[in-house]
C-alpha cells in the first residue's frame, strides 16, 4: 500500500512514527482468498492445526485467569474450547485445502459457512443462535492464522498499537513501555481509550473507521493526535517534518507542565480561573497535576452506567464526599444527571425517540423521574458539607423547569432536616445554559441561580441545528457562528448585570483560537479537559486584556463566520506562532 | 458382563431421555461431548434417522434435541460400557443444570 492518511478522533495530544502493531481486529469480511500450489496443501493443514492448538492454547490461559466470582464466564470459555477441539470443524476445513487447493483461512471461513446453513435450520432459537459461539471460535482461529492477535508479552520494541476497540480488560495487562500510541476502529471524545491514553501521555486517535482495512500489521506510520491523522506509510519528507514537530511537541509540553500551576493571568493583570470537566473520580489527579484550579463540571453519569442496579444515595455521598475533600478549598460542581437516550443505563429503558437529541434527556428525565433525581440532589447535599460544592442543572429550557428542580430540592432538604442528616443548606444552585431558550431568558434566569455555567457543545449544536457527528453538515458546526458569539456574550452580560458568576464549559473554553475572545468577554471561569489546562494558562500568561478586548470589538463587528474566523485565525497565528503548531481548533481555518 | 468386556466389536446402546427443560444447549451439549471425548470409543448419538458424533459439540447441538425427547446413545469400542454408563449418568443429573 503506498502512502495514504485516514482521519480519527485525536483523544490525547501527541506525534508518534513508528510500526502498527494489531493487538485485534474484527475479521469478518476481508480474510483473503488464495490458492495454493499442490505440494503444499499438506503444510497447509498443518497451519490450520497449529493455529486451532494455539487458539486453544491462549483460551485455556484465558480461562485459568477468570476470577472465581465469574465462573459463568468461565464455562462459556469452556465450551468455546469444545468446539475449537471439535474434530468436526477442523475436518471440514481440512477437507477443503485438500479438495480445493486453497487456503487455510479461507477453508475455514467456508467450513463456518456450512455450519451456519445447518443451524439455521435449527427451530430453537436459542441453540441456533449458538452460531455466534462457532463464529468467535474460528475469528480467533482466523487471527492465528493472519498472525494478528499475537496477544500483548510478544511485542518487540516499541509499537504504535492498533485495536478494533480497547476495552479496559484489554489494556490492563498492557505493557505501557512499548506503546508510543494507541489507534482504534470504534470509540469517540469520551471513550475509555481516551481517558487512558492522556492519563499515561500517549497520544491517541479513536474513531478511525478504516483503521482495519487500511493498514497492515507492522506497516510504517505516523501518529498525529494534534490534527487526528494517521499517515500510513510515509516519505522521506514526511517523517523528517513530523520528527521536528514531534521533537518540539515534547519540549512545549514539558515546559508548559512546569508552569502550569502559575495562575491564568494576563499580563495586564486579569485573572481568569481555570476548572477542570471531568467524569471518572479518577480524573482528579490529572486535574491536580496539570494546574486545575478546582472541577468546574463533574459529570455524574458514570457512577450509573454499565451496573445491575442504580447507585444507592449513601454510595453516591461517599463517592462525592471524596471529590470535595480532594480538591478542598477548591470547588467542585456536580451537574445532575444529564441521561438520555444517547447515554443509557441499563435501569433507563430504552424509548424509541426518533430524534434523541430534543427528546427525555437530562433535566427532563430528572423531572419525571423524580425517586432517581431525589437520590441524587440528597447525595450532593450531604456530600456537601465537605469542601466546597456547588449543584448545577443541566439543559434548563424555561423558569419552569428551573422552578420544578429547587422545588425537589427544597423537598430534598426538608426530609434530610427531619430525618436529623447533615446536609449544607447553602450549597449554591446553578445551571447550564445550553438551549437557545435560555440564552433568550438569561435575565430572567440570572435572578433565580447563583451561576451559569455556558455548555458550548450542546448550546452550538441547538442554536445552528447541526448535529456535528452527521458528517453530512459537520462543517456547519461553526463555534464563531456570529448567532454563537453574540449567544455567549449576551449570556456573560446577563449574568454579570445580575452579580452572578458566569463559567464556560465545552471545548471552546480549550481551543487557543477562542480563549482571547472569552477573555474580551470577561468570563469568570473556563473549564475544560484537564490536559488542555496547562497549553491554555500558557496562551492566558502571555496575553494583555488590551488584545482581547480589541479582538472581541473586530469580532462582534463582523457580520459573517467566513470573516470572524479568518480574522481570529490571523490575529491569533501572528501572536502565537510557534505554539500554534500543537494545537488543533475547531475553527474552520482552512476555509477561504 | 465381566466376559463382554475388552471386546474391540462390542456395541452397547441405551435408550435415554432428555430431563433438561432447554433441551440438548450450549453447556449440556458442551459437557456431553467433552465427556465423550474421554473415551476410545466411537460414540453416536440417533434420533430418527440423524445420528451424530457425541464427541463433537457442534454436531450435538445441531442435533438439537428439545427436553422431553428420547434418543440412542450406541458406542463401540473396548471401553463402550464405561461410555455409555458416563453418559447415562449425565442425562440423569442433567448435565449438572438445575432444570
Amino acid at each position: 500500500m503506498s502512502k495514504h492518511v485516514l482521519t480519527g478522533i485525536a483523544v490525547s495530544t501527541g506525534i508518534a512514527i513508528g510500526k502498527a502493531f494489531f493487538m485485534n481486529r474484527r475479521l469478518y469480511g476481508h480474510i483473503p482468498r488464495q490458492s495454493i500450489a499442490l505440494d503444499l496443501v499438506d503444510s497447509e493443514r498443518k497451519r490450520l492445526e497449529t493455529s486451532l492448538a494455539q487458539a486453544a492454547q491462549e483460551l485455556e490461559s484465558v480461562r485459568d485467569k477468570v476470577p472465581p466470582e465469574l465462573r459463568e464466564h468461565a464455562t462459556i470459555i469452556d465450551s468455546h474450547l469444545t468446539m475449537l477441539r471439535d474434530p468436526k470443524l477442523l475436518n471440514a476445513a481440512a477437507a477443503y485445502i485438500e479438495s480445493m487447493h486453497i487456503n487455510a483461512e479461507w477453508a475455514l471461513l467456508k467450513a463456518v459457512r456450512d455450519m451456519e446453513k445447518v443451524f439455521s435450520a435449527i427451530d430453537d432459537p436459542y441453540i441456533r443462535d449458538r452460531i455466534q459461539d462457532v463464529r468467535l471460535v474460528a475469528d480467533r482461529v482466523q487471527s492465528k492464522l493472519m498472525g494478528l492477535a499475537t496477544g500483548i508479552r510478544a511485542i518487540e520494541g516499541r509499537v504504535i498499537l492498533m485495536a478494533h476497540d480497547l476495552a479496559p480488560s484489554d489494556t490492563a495487562g498492557l505493557d505501557v513501555s512499548k506503546i508510543m500510541a494507541f489507534t482504534t476502529t470504534q470509540g469517540g471524545k469520551t471513550s475509555h481509550t481516551g481517558i487512558m491514553a492522556r492519563s499515561l501521555q500517549i497520544p491517541a486517535i479513536v474513531g478511525v473507521g478504516d483503521l482495519e482495512k487500511k493498514v497492515d500489521d507492522g506497516q510504517f506510520v505516523i501518529i498525529d493526535a494534534i490534527q487526528g491523522r494517521i499517515i500510513v506509510d510515509p516519505d522521506e519528507e514526511e517523517i523528517t517534518r513530523y520528527t521536528e514537530l514531534k521533537e518540539g511537541f515534547e519540549d512545549y509540553q514539558s515546559a508548559i507542565i512546569k508552569n502550569c500551576h502559575l495562575p491564568a493571568e494576563t499580563i495586564d493583570g486579569y485573572r481568569v480561573k481555570i476548572l477542570a470537566n471531568i467524569e471518572l473520580f479518577d480524573e482528579v489527579a490529572a486535574v491536580v497535576d496539570h494546574g486545575g484550579e478546582g472541577i468546574g463540571l463533574y459529570r455524574t453519569e458514570f457512577s450509573y452506567m454499565n451496573r445491575e442496579a442504580l447507585p444507592t444515595e449513601d454510595e453516591l455521598v461517599d463517592e462525592y464526599r471524596d471529590l470535595a475533600s480532594i480538591m478542598a478549598p477548591q470547588k467542585v460542581v456536580f451537574r445532575t444527571l444529564d441521561l438520555g437516550s444517547d447515554k443509557k443505563t441499563l435501569q433507563i429503558a430504552d424509548l424509541e425517540e426518533s430524534n434523541p437529541a430534543l427528546g427525555l434527556r437530562s433535566i427532563r428525565f430528572c423531572l419525571q423521574n423524580q425517586e432517581i433525581f431525589k437520590t441524587q440532589l440528597r447525595a450532593v447535599l450531604r456530600a456537601s458539607v465537605v469542601g466546597d460544592c456547588a449543584l448545577m442543572y443541566p439543559m434548563i429550557s424555561g423558569l419552569k423547569e428551573l422552578r420544578q428542580a429547587n422545588r425537589i430540592l427544597a423537598q430534598c432538604r426538608l426530609e434530610l432536616k427531619r430525618e436529623g442528616k447533615e446536609f449544607n443548606p447553602d450549597l449554591p444552585v446553578g445551571i447550564m445554559i445550553e438551549l437557545p431558550s435560555a440564552v433568550m431568558i438569561a435575565e430572567l434566569l440570572a435572578r433565580e441561580v447563583d451561576f451559569f455555567s455556558i455548555g458550548t457543545n450542546d448550546l452550538i449544536q441547538y442554536s445552528l441545528g447541526i448535529d456535528r457527528t452527521n458528517v453530512h453538515v459537520s462543517y456547519l458546526y461553526q463555534p464563531l457562528h456570529p448567532a454563537v458569539v453574540r449567544s455567549i456574550k449576551h449570556v456573560v452580560d446577563a449574568a454579570h448585570r445580575a452579580g452572578i458568576e458566569v463559567s464556560l464549559c465545552g471545548e471552546v473554553a480549550s481551543d487557543p483560537f477562542c480563549v482571547p475572545i472569552l477573555l474580551g468577554m470577561q468570563v469568570d471561569s473556563l473549564s475544560m479537559n484537564p490536559h488542555a489546562i496547562p497549553g491554555i494558562k500558557r496562551i492566558i500568561r502571555q496575553t494583555t486584556m488590551d488584545e482581547c478586548n480589541e479582538l472581541l470589538r473586530q469580532v462582534v463587528g463582523s457580520r459573517t463566520v467566513t470573516k470572524i474566523n479568518r480574522l481570529v485565525r490571523d490575529t491569533i497565528f501572528r501572536r502565537f506562532p510557534d505554539e500554534l503548531a500543537f494545537y488543533s481548533s475547531m475553527l474552520d481555518v482552512d476555509e477561504v | 458382563m465381566a466376559a463382554d468386556q475388552g471386546l474391540e466389536t462390542d456395541i452397547i446402546t441405551a435408550d435415554v431421555r432428555v430431563r433438561n427443560e432447554l433441551g440438548l444447549h450450549a453447556r449440556p451439549a458442551a459437557k456431553l461431548a467433552q465427556t465423550a471425548q474421554r473415551f476410545e470409543a466411537d460414540i453416536v448419538l440417533a434420533v430418527n434417522e440423524q445420528e451424530v458424533d457425541a464427541k463433537s459439540i457442534l454436531d450435538v447441538l445441531t442435533l438439537a434435541a428439545p427436553g422431553g425427547s428420547s434418543l440412542c446413545i450406541r458406542a463401540s469400542g473396548v471401553d463402550a460400557r464405561q461410555a455409555v454408563d458416563s453418559l447415562l449418568d449425565m442425562f440423569r443429573n442433567r448435565f449438572g443444570e438445575d432444570k
